[in-house]
């Protein structure tokens, strides 16, 4: 370190400066350069893109208007009490919330059973496993390809239904409202159904044995051993599944606008696509912003409660 | 209740034909559409539809990569889409740079926070935090940014964005490699006199070596099938396969065979990258709740 | 006439695989009713093997399992009645103290008074009475063991299975267990099956003790005739510590006199020259065993004392407390021996090494049974 001219500094900025050497170890210097590339695209990418959203949801910006971001009018509330009074904007949201408990409820129930089938052994198990993991990977674009092509009017679905039911069927899934839903939840059924069960497995299996076979040995029967020792010990786990889960599937977006664009009209229109329709599509970035940031502090509320039994 | 090896036997017997039909069930719809990507045009809205194909082609495929080739007569509908190559060669370029991005950076950061605390000993935790906003959210302010210093429709945006909304997992899926090394492993070598450097390198990265192979396949996965960030800030210069995708179902309407045949190809990389990690994710994934 | 014991499990012809591995072979064994029986062995001898098909957490592969004469070898657990204590215990640790205890009699939809009296009840004999409602997790180890032993009591069950049960205790404290476990088994007068690997507490615990070795029972007896008359060369070397003494040597005959030899070292066994040659049917390679604690410093005046022909001379003094583990080396043959703690010794002392011919204990090299 240098060498500071006695006369130049007074002996207290001198201590402080010699503390301040020795604080900054090469420990410390080399943990903040690690973490450095990390921060840099955090504030880049993430964090200033938040606060510049803030900033929108106050002003009123269309790009189309010409104007300079910066320069735009205040609008202060204007935008946030638009929204609030959006119709669109709370169907849209319903919509999400709906396709939450229904997708996320039924990877759940099938997802625990194929957990509990599979804890068994038995030939083939392994493959069978790694077999049904694979549409989790599948990109999200060829699911909803995939679902498209199934439930097109003359496409396997309606063939397959017309066999069973020995009537002609010939519905057009994709042009009534709750048909459309269904083939939305169907489709993000099937991709994440594996990921619960990944994680069910999983808990299943680094469960202690003893205590069930504690149970075993006291008389109780399967079932009562599942309810009253799987299940509970398995709690944790199941929370924040059930938490990751539907926080993503909050997000629907890529399947929706591959499937159906949010058709017929709006009727599979979720928050994830409308605000993308107003901020892209209609250009109105302010208002979208505003949205984004109402449904930003809603899911951090939501978390929140959601996570908080697990702190204990 | 007596239970002989025979009935022992016929559970299991059971159990795989069970599972058997499970598998069948999970795999009916994508086998379906491969199905349609090797039929030709006549056949993809046969009715009855058939799950083989009377007469199997691979013209939906060269389609794909030569538009003007009139392969099998499929060839005039695709004129409205460009060529797939574009789109794959930018997927092949931006998501690997990406992913090798997000996990170097992440593994640093990783290492910081796990040995050192740096930035605090609540930056994970906000870190995590990101993951759970709609990425739309994000696309508003970021459109914004990236119009001002002109990078619509570029690689460069593609990366960027990949990397910082992928950094979140690259963190913590290392977080538990890197707790997996002792630290009197370390500790010895500092001993020895190594800088903290040499550590990093030549000791704490070889034993996570598998860690980043798992997590490098994980980000490889989210980035090459990521849809929504592309849709919005590339167009024809940079579009990515999941874009060129949508394309294909809007523009190119009925020509299902081309769409199914495309599908099809962009998932191949990732079925392999998944089927690599599997393994960790069924022995890894329950977050340490567990307890013994 | 209440002395004729009952027969409460009876084990025939066992047998167990395990992926081509066998754990349990041939296994015969009757357990009296009342009885504090110990399973002892090395880790892998089968003995939480048999325990668990006691239970029926396992199946055996052959044999069969009888309960007051009833055939239970292919029945689930939970129609056996008996109670299993597991080495870590197995506890509901997302259920209190309480529930941990009221679970047996629950999933057999008894009568919640009744379950409550009976929980309280046990409590109160194992003390646990104040912790009743805690959460199993935060519970110390001693007090877990004790929840644990509760909650099979609580059911009434036929037999009491406890797998090393001891094991996580530091060894002062595990004595103490000891003790208490002993005590409660006379008094409550139940049948209780005890597995363990340390072979003082199979000693001081049990009525009767089945030692394995590689899924084979080696000796089924009273700790006191398995002390005195080890079946085999296992059972010898494995009880006692220090463990027994054991010699390669060879028998000779010299006109009237018979002699146990290695090398330059000679013990004379005329006394026993009869018995011997009738067990041995031509045999010569033997193992000569004797305790440590039967060992003697000469000379040697009285009848029944015999010596070796070559002097000991001290190696090793290892002191204790109360006595002192000695490394005597007779010729090349290492030999331990414990002598009172008040006795010194310096390394390269020598002396006349003998101890009493009846302790002497004689086994066949090959078939490791003894003769004697």
């Amino acid at each position: 370190m240098t060498e500071y001219a006695p006369s130049l500094v007074r002996p207290s900025v001198r201590n402080a400066l010699s503390r301040l050497e020795r604080k900054l170890s090469s420990e410390r210097v080399f943990g903040i350069a690690l973490i450095a590339p990390m921060q840099l695209l955090l504030w880049f990418l993430l964090i200033i893109p938040t606060l510049i959203v803030i900033y929108l949801s106050f002003v009123r910006w269309e790009p189309r208007m010409g104007v300079d971001w910066w320069d735009a009018p205040f609008a202060f509330l204007g935008n946030y009490t638009r929204v609030i009074t959006d119709v669109r904007f709370w169907s849209a949201l319903g919509r999400s919330a709906g396709i939450v408990v229904v997708a996320v409820t039924l990877e759940f129930l099938i997802g625990m059973a194929l957990a509990l089938f599979f804890s068994r052994s038995f030939p083939g198990k392994r493959i069978m496993t790694s077999a049904i993991l694979y549409p989790m990977m599948l990109p999200w674009v060829v699911v909803g390809l995939c679902f498209y092509l199934l439930f097109l009017d003359r496409g396997p679905v309606n063939y397959v239904l017309t066999q069973i039911l020995n009537r002609p069927i010939n519905v057009e899934w994709f042009k009534h409202p709750p048909l459309a839903m269904t083939t939305i939840i169907l489709a993000d059924v099937w991709q994440w159904t594996p990921f619960l069960f990944l994680i069910l497995y999983s808990g299943l299996g680094a469960l202690p044995k003893e205590p069930v076979e504690a149970a075993m040995t006291l008389g109780a029967s399967r079932w009562q051993i599942f309810r009253y020792i799987t299940l509970p010990m398995l709690k944790p786990v199941i929370l924040i599944a059930l938490v990751i889960r539907s926080l993503e599937a909050f997000k629907i977006f890529d399947v929706v606008f591959i499937m159906t664009g949010g058709g017929p009209g709006t009727a599979t229109e979720t928050i994830s696509v409308y605000i993308y329709r107003v901020g892209f599509v209609f250009g109105q970035l302010s208002y979208a912003a505003a949205m984004a940031v109402l449904i930003l502090v809603l899911v951090t509320m939501i978390t929140r409660m959601g996570v908080r039994p697990l702190e204990k | 209740m007596r239970k002989t090896n025979w009935s022992q036997a016929l559970g299991s017997g059971i159990r795989w034909l069970i599972g058997l039909l499970i598998c069948i069930v999970v795999m009916l719809p994508i086998t379906w559409v491969l199905s349609i990507s090797l039929k030709p045009p006549e056949e993809w809205v046969a009715y009855p539809p058939t799950l083989v194909p009377i007469e199997p082609t691979f013209s939906n495929y060269i389609v794909l990569f030569q538009p003007g080739n009139p392969v099998g007569g499929v060839s005039e509908m695709v004129s409205a889409a460009q060529p797939v190559t574009r789109a794959f060669v930018n997927s092949l370029i931006v998501v690997p740079i990406a992913t090798a991005a997000s996990v170097l950076i992440g593994f640093l950061a990783s290492y910081a926070t796990v040995r050192f605390q740096a930035g605090g000993a609540t930056l994970p935790l906000f870190v995590l935090t990101t993951r759970m906003f709609p990425p739309v959210a994000f696309a508003v302010p970021l459109l914004v940014y990236f119009r001002m210093l002109n990078l619509i429709d570029t690689q460069l945006a593609l990366i960027l964005m990949y990397t910082g909304f992928t950094i979140a997992f690259s963190l913590w899926m290392m977080r538990g490699f890197i707790e997996g090394v002792p630290r009197h492993v370390e500790e010895a070598a500092i001993l020895d006199g190594a800088s903290p450097w040499r550590v990093l390198l030549t000791i704490t990265l070889p034993l996570v070596r598998g860690g980043l192979a798992a997590t490098g396949l994980f980000v490889f996965i989210l980035n090459w099938t990521e849809f929504l960030l592309a849709q919005v800030f590339t167009s024809r210069e940079a579009i990515t396969i999941p874009v060129q995708v949508s394309h294909y179902v809007g523009a190119v309407g009925r020509f299902y065979g081309p769409m199914a045949a495309l599908g099809i190809v962009a998932s191949i990389p990732v079925v392999v990258a998944g089927y690599i990690i599997q393994r960790y994710l069924v022995t890894g994934f329950t977050f340490g709740l567990v307890r013994e | 006439m209440a002395g004729q014991p009952n027969i409460l499990i009876r084990l025939e012809r066992l047998r167990k695989e395990f992926n081509g591995v066998i754990a349990v072979e041939g296994l015969d064994l009757e357990v009296t009713e009342g009885e504090f029986l110990c399973f002892l062995g090395p880790s892998g001898c089968g003995k939480t093997t048999t325990l668990r098909m006691i239970a029926g957490l396992e199946t055996p592969t052959a044999g069969d399992v009888y309960l007051r004469g009833r055939r239970i070898t292919h029945l689930p657990p939970q129609q056996r009645n008996v109670g299993f204590v597991f080495q870590n215990y197995a506890l509901f640790w997302h259920m209190t103290v309480y529930e941990n205890l009221a679970f047996g009699l629950r999933v057999r939809k008894v009568d919640p008074a009744e379950i409550d009296r009976k929980v309280k009840e046990v409590a109160a004999n194992l003390e646990l009475t104040d912790v009743l409602h805690e959460r199993a997790r935060r519970l110390d180890l001693s007090t877990m063991q004790r929840v644990a032993m509760a909650r099979t009591l609580v059911t009434d069950p036929e037999v009491l299975l406890l797998d090393e049960p001891l094991n996580n205790f530091r060894p002062g404290l595990r004595e103490a267990m000891r003790g208490e476990l002993k005590r409660w088994q006379m008094h409550l007068g139940r049948t209780m099956i005890y597995v363990t690997h340390d072979q003082e507490e199979a000693m001081t615990l049990g009525d009767r003790i089945l030692v394995m070795n590689a899924g084979r029972c080696a000796q089924l007896d009273t700790p006191r005739h398995i002390y005195e008359h080890p079946a085999n060369l296992f059972v010898a070397s494995f009880i006692g510590r220090p463990p027994m003494n054991l010699i390669d040597v060879q028998y000779t005959v010299e006109g009237e006199r018979a002699f146990l030899v290695r090398d330059s070292l000679r013990l004379e066994v005329t006394p026993l020259r009869d018995k011997i040659e009738r067990a041995l049917g031509g045999q010569t390679n033997l193992v000569l065993g004797i305790r440590p604690e039967h060992l003697s410093f000469g000379p040697f005046s009285e009848e029944g004392w015999v010596q070796f022909s070559l002097p000991a001379v001290v190696d090793l003094v290892q002191p204790l407390a109360r006595k002192k583990f000695l490394d005597l080396k007779i010729g090349d043959t290492l030999i331990k021996m414990v002598v009172p703690g008040t006795a010194s010794f310096r390394q390269g002392e020598s002396f006349p090494l003998g101890f009493p011919l009846h302790r002497i204990h004689l086994f066949h090299r090959t078939t490791e049974e003894a003769i004697l």
